[in-house]
């Protein structure tokens, strides 16, 4: 096991979110996280990435106990996060934004060959990579956004809302770079509202609603249950 | 590229040695005007670090100043320091206290940041005003340097230079390491900064006691100069608007943008009041609006992009439309 999540309480103040929360990311894997507005899946993320210190819970990785990691040690330990709404750092190029995502790497380590890898995952940022990344279009800066998670080469790639405001075409090309990052040998946590999206191209997924887990399974039954069907599919 | 930045250092030289060079030919008063504009140029420069490059606009950074200035006078009124020694510990004194004020307030962002540190500069007025080491409202009296008049005008205006160059050679340091990347980051998108793994409270933290380093220091020269200090003018909040107004003239986060900043503004602000006397402020206030509106990225802008044309401020004005 990768991740696990137990028994997870999370909130703001008096205001609880996260109700008894388990989850489980297994090596290699695609897992989706699914739910509407208001589920609780950002508070989740940010209780992983250790902005957020939970109420009650424990959340392992790789066997060890990170519930009060602090953020930066969180990433030199393997999880990376993909803020919803890209994060990008605008008035730096898209080159400095990628070497600030290796930020955690020790100074004497050579990054060149991570940058390598991702321009090579990525060629239309290696076009632009002397632009700076407020100018990019959105898919753009999506991509720009995963390729920085991944120059700190993490164990476990967190991307929250992926699809948010791209055309769909482009939603296509990122899931398809997606699948070659995690056939490479990273897991990737997608945390979704478009459920067909995100059950379509998962090995396994976590419905949610109001900060409960509702339903669990491999993504492909999910998709074929009645309950998922009418509830988020309307169909 | 090198060929870029042999040139700028070559450029860099010629004017500081212009500036080391230029008290020899001139007098007295020109000489203690030099030194006003450096001690501006400094505070400015300072204000650079956490305002400019972090993204925090301090409103409070005459508390460094302040503190700098009363620590100069305690300690060699008081304890028989000499200047040196007191000097050094006027400018980590500031930068220890920004330290500990820097760790709570600068978890607050925007307007609750510069608000928060307004009332830090206040409240250390006050303080100041009241205790009994500061001798209250009554002020402060410095042991006099013991040089000719010419000499004093020398020592503090090679001092001023000496801390400007001192803190622009750190800024540039710092801006070409990893460090002045992490500033950056946290201009640009704190959260994001957080997610690449950057330690956002250090980095802050040390950007603001740097700038509290340097502060003091000017402090340090400005009290020993005056040679008698009060709390009202060496905790005012004028000198942190001045500070600001000088580093958005010249250019945020650029490294010689509050210099040329505080050039410009006290020379347009001397020859206004050589002009009009009672109302110098409203042009003074006139002339910084301008500037903003169009140029709002600072002077320093027109130069490094060669645009002094009608179309440059046109777009300016379009881009920056309220």
């Amino acid at each position: 096991m990768l991740l696990g999540i137990k028994e997870l309480d999370a909130g703001y103040g008096d205001v609880q979110v996260l109700w008894g929360l388990n989850l489980k990311v297994e090596e290699k894997q695609i897992v989706a996280l699914v739910g509407s507005n208001g589920a609780g899946k950002s508070t989740l993320l940010k209780v992983i990435s250790g902005l957020m210190r939970p109420y009650r819970g424990q959340i392992l990785f790789r066997g060890e106990d990170i519930t009060r990691t602090p953020p930066k040690e969180i990433v030199r330990k393997g999880i990376v996060h993909v803020p919803e709404g890209r994060r990008l750092f605008p008035q730096m190029t898209v080159e400095e934004n990628l070497v600030m995502g290796a930020f955690r790497r020790r100074k004497d380590k050579d990054i060149r060959p991570e940058l390598a890898r991702v321009y090579e995952l990525f060629p239309r940022l290696k076009e632009r990579r002397l632009q700076k990344a407020g100018s990019l279009s959105g898919g753009e800066q999506q991509m720009c956004a995963i390729a920085r998670g991944l120059m700190s080469d993490p164990r476990l790639l967190i991307i929250d809302e992926m699809s948010l405001g791209l055309a769909p075409v482009i939603v296509d090309d990122l899931v398809e770079i997606l699948k070659e990052i995690n056939s490479r040998g990273t897991a990737i946590l997608l945390v979704e509202q478009d459920v067909q999206l995100a059950l379509s191209n998962s090995h396994y997924g976590y419905v949610v609603a109001t900060g409960r887990l509702v339903m669990e399974g491999p993504s492909e039954e999910l998709l074929q249950s009645k309950e998922i069907k009418e509830a988020y599919l309307g169909m | 590229m090198k060929h870029n930045a042999l040139r700028s250092f070559f450029i860099c030289g010629l004017i500081l040695i212009g500036m080391a060079l230029f008290p020899l030919f001139t007098n007295n008063f020109i000489i203690r005007f030099g030194t006003d504009i450096l001690m501006f140029a400094i505070m400015a420069s300072a204000w650079n670090i956490i305002g400019g490059y972090t993204g925090y606009a301090s409103f409070g950074n005459v508390v460094f100043f302040g503190i700098g200035a009363y620590t100069t006078a305690v300690l060699m009124e008081k304890a028989g320091f000499g200047f040196a020694l007191a000097y050094a510990s006027s400018g980590l004194l500031a930068a220890v206290f920004a330290i500990l004020v820097g760790l709570p307030v600068l978890r607050l962002r925007g307007h609750y940041f510069a608000i928060a540190t307004l009332g830090v500069a206040e409240a250390m007025k006050a303080l100041v005003q009241n205790l009994e080491i500061t001798e209250g409202n009554s002020g402060i009296y410095l042991p006099m340097l013991d040089m000719s008049v010419r000499g004093q005008y020398y020592f503090f205006f090679y001092m001023m230079l000496a801390t400007l160059v001192a803190c622009l050679l750190t800024t540039y340091i710092l801006l070409n390491a990893k460090f002045g990347y992490s500033l950056i980051a946290i201009r640009e998108d704190e959260d994001a900064a957080n997610s690449v793994g950057i330690n956002t409270t250090y980095a802050k933290t040390m950007a603001f006691s740097l700038s509290a380093l340097f502060t003091g220091f000017a402090g340090s020269i400005y009290a020993y100069q005056q040679a008698f200090i009060k709390p009202e003018p060496a905790f005012t909040v004028h000198t942190t608007v001045k500070m600001i107004v000088m580093a958005v003239f010249g250019g945020m986060g650029k490294l010689f943008g509050p210099l040329l900043g505080a050039f410009s503004i006290e020379v347009i602000s001397e020859i206004l009041s050589d002009h009009f006397l009672v109302a110098h402020a409203l042009f003074f206030g006139t002339i910084v609006i301008l500037a903003i509106v169009f140029t709002p990225k600072g002077i320093m802008d027109i130069i490094t992009e060669r645009k002094l044309n009608v179309s440059y401020f046109l777009e300016n004005i379009r881009k920056h439309r309220v």
